[in-house]
């Protein structure tokens, strides 16, 4: 039935279009002087049908559900009296199975009359949304209609229907980014309940192993998030001290000394490293990367951890390479042509233009290419989740097994969770600290960028 | 008026010495070819104009002369460029030190997003001109004395050259390419982006400084070229057309295409 309301609103826009189309191209015919182009006059029948007729569908799909379920559940209101929240839900999803067909044993007459009560609004709702469908259709498409005219806008009908719509796509991403961050929040706070603010954000011990169920026995639970929290940015620092200098480097030799023959072949090259998936990364790291830090170690007679900070940091290091050099190169590209010439004409070297001219316009793209940098590296997962330690330790030796805290959310959230102990809220407590985090950064390079730009511009 | 009677001052001084002697220089951009057998001498301080119509190679065969054209992947030049009888295109010959005798200024303003006083000091500290900060100091000042800018920046000279308006900047791109101490300086349009009185005043200093330099201007303005230089050269379709003393070119032009650009009918 859905499919069918689709296919009516594609006919009538297509129709409002051809009509409008050929009632503007029969005026204009007839001599008179039209304000719009006639395919402005077809746009804007069509876009008067498709908008409201579309949301009308989507709108009667987001809630026709909830409202059958509503008339269902009024209708068996007599029995479903005295019983819970939780009960009546497992009331609910019965004759659903039951409407779809799966029926379990013989429930009672009451269930099968309101299954098929069901099934029949449901076919209704169907009926209805193709019906009402169709008259929305056909009432825009008389109202555009009649607005074609030599005078009517339609260029500017057009163009503020589809600025409503560019604007209405602007604020989706802000609203889901709010939705999820206010999600977050609840959880959170629901984690704080349980376990208090300053245990969670100064202490220095993480051992989230907690009785899951009444009679587990277990260890009383601590939620110190310091050892997470250092052990992600040990991690993160590694890997900036290898991406950032190679990133940079690499980019200011492709962009300003490689031949255009090394530069066709190492830009490509660059790019694919920056598509790998971290799961692969994560197989370098454990595979190649663990083995021969932990060889080289044995033979300097150091103990060293299978599972290092160093490892699972320094691949991390060589997945930021292409983003930070695709960053630097695009800043050094944005520099003006002129300012290099510039140099060059009172005799400095192509290195001397690099350091004092070029490299200082471009530092305040550099540097938000390396804030953006850490921030991946802070919120980075795969690698970790296969390279690094699962025990918190409050270390900052790289050389140590340290965890991080996508790890342990993701460690916190995996088998057999209740929704309700401190373990799992404590995931989320520990992914709010991880957005807080990124959005200083964030916030910090945006700061860092308009600073020096106030300066060069 | 006939070609003999015309009073020309400014031959009075064109016993000088040439500074700049080119002789059947070819430029390509890859196939095409830019610039076709340009013979030049110019001569030392004085002011020589090339002008025009847009595309002609004037501005090409000007970066030939401090090999700015090397900049360019696909940009070939042949022929020989004399600069005090040594051929600047010989392998010896380090464009870098080259750039700093024969000093540029650009179309448009390019100050650095430096201080003033780095925007000056930049040539001077990369050549070790100055070995003392007092001794760049001095070259700093005496720099923008002669780009006319000293009096207006004095009292900010840490603030950012970008800063400033687009006469001044033009003026501190020339204290710029002057602090190097170069033989030579080389002018690609310096007045297009200006407005007429930053024009005025950059032309009052190009007169100035001839009497130091060998200066190469590019203009589309015929009425500049006539104000500001002694010789003057008409390029056309990449070739030389006319070369001769600007008085000549503008009153008594020799060939039928000078005469039709100098009076509007092409360009």
């Amino acid at each position: 039935m859905t499919l069918l309301a689709f296919v009516i609103l594609l006919t009538a826009v297509t129709v409002g279009y051809v009509i409008n189309l050929r009632a503007a191209r029969a005026i204009r015919d007839g001599g008179t002087r039209m304000h719009s182009l006639e395919s402005f006059h077809g746009g804007y029948a069509a876009l008067m049908t498709l908008v409201p007729t579309f949301f009308l569908i989507i709108i009667w799909m987001l809630f026709q559900g909830t409202v059958i379920e509503l008339i269902v559940k009024s209708g068996i209101s007599d029995q479903l009296e005295g019983l819970g929240t939780g009960e009546t839900q497992l009331v609910m999803a019965e004759i659903r199975s039951i409407a779809g067909g799966r029926i379990f044993g013989t429930p009672e007459q009451w269930k099968l009359d309101a299954a098929e009560r069901l099934v029949a609004l449901r076919g209704l709702s169907g009926w209805l949304l193709v019906a009402v469908t169709a008259a929305l259709a056909t009432t825009m498409l008389y109202v555009s209609r009649r607005t074609v005219s030599s005078e009517f806008r339609a260029r500017q009908g057009v163009e503020r229907i589809v600025h409503v719509l560019m604007a209405g796509c602007a604020t989706v991403a802000i609203f889901v980014t709010i939705g999820i961050v206010a999600s977050l929040l609840f959880e959170t706070f629901r984690f704080f309940q349980m376990v208090p603010f300053w245990d969670f954000l100064l202490g220095t011990n993480w051992e989230p192993q907690i009785p899951i169920r009444e009679d587990q026995v277990a260890a009383e639970g601590a939620f110190g998030m310091l050892p997470v929290f250092l052990g992600t940015l040990v991690i993160a620092f590694v890997a900036m001290v290898i991406a950032t200098p190679i990133g940079l480097l690499s980019a200011i030799y492709l962009h300003e000394f490689a031949s255009n023959r090394i530069r066709g072949v190492v830009k490509p090259v660059l790019e694919v490293l920056a598509g790998v998936p971290t799961v692969v990364y994560g197989f370098f790291a454990i595979l190649v990367i663990a083995p021969a830090i932990r060889s080289f170690g044995t033979d300097l007679g150091l103990p060293i951890a299978s599972n290092t900070a160093l490892a699972a940091g320094s691949v991390m290091g060589i997945m930021l390479i292409p983003f930070i050099s695709s960053f630097a190169d695009d800043a050094l590209g944005a520099v003006p042509r002129s300012l290099r010439d510039g140099s060059l004409a009172v005799g400095a070297t192509q290195a001397e233009t690099m350091l004092k001219v070029l490299f200082p316009a471009a530092i305040p793209g550099i540097v938000g290419g390396i804030l953006l940098a850490i921030s991946r590296a802070i919120g980075e997962t795969m690698i970790v989740v296969m390279a690094a330690g699962l025990i918190a330790k409050m270390t900052i030796n790289p050389l140590d097994s340290v965890t991080t805290v996508t790890v342990q959310i993701v460690t916190l959230l995996i088998g057999d969770t209740a929704f309700d102990s401190p373990k799992t809220l404590a995931a989320f407590a520990l992914g709010m600290v991880l957005f807080l985090m990124t959005l200083c950064i964030n916030i910090l390079a945006l700061r860092i960028v308009r600073k020096y730009r106030e300066i060069y511009d | 008026m006939t070609m003999f009677d015309v009073t020309k001052p400014e031959t009075a001084v064109d016993q000088t010495d040439i500074k700049i002697a080119a002789s059947n220089v070819q430029v390509f951009y890859g196939d095409t070819q830019a610039i076709k057998d340009v013979d030049v001498d110019i001569q030392d301080k004085t002011v020589t104009a090339f002008i025009g119509p847009s595309g002609c190679g004037k501005s090409t065969f000007l970066r030939c002369l401090n090999r700015m054209n090397d900049t360019i992947d696909s940009c070939r030049v042949e022929g020989r460029i004399l600069l005090d009888e040594q051929d600047i295109y010989a392998p010896q010959v380090d464009p870098v030190q080259l750039r700093a005798k024969v000093g540029m200024v650009f179309q448009k303003p390019n100050p650095f997003p430096k201080s003033i006083y780095d925007n000056v000091a930049y040539g001077p500290k990369i050549h070790g001109m100055a070995r003392t900060k007092g001794e760049l100091d001095e070259v700093v000042e005496k720099s923008l004395r002669r780009a006319a800018l000293w009096e207006e920046v004095k009292d900010r000279l840490d603030t950012p050259g970008t800063g400033l308006s687009g006469g001044q900047q033009q003026r501190l791109c020339i204290a710029r390419a002057v602090a190097t101490r170069p033989e030579v300086l080389l002018m690609d349009e310096p007045c297009s982006a200006l407005d007429p009185i930053a024009t005025a005043q950059v032309e009052e200093l190009i007169d100035e400084l001839k009497q130091r330099f060998s200066v190469v201007i590019v203009t589309h303005s015929m009425q500049q070229a006539a104000r500001v230089s002694q010789k003057t050269a008409f390029f056309h379709l990449g070739n030389l057309v006319e070369y001769d003393d600007t008085n000549t070119i503008f009153t008594n032009p020799q060939d039928p295409r000078t005469e039709s650009y100098i009076t509007g009918r092409i360009g």
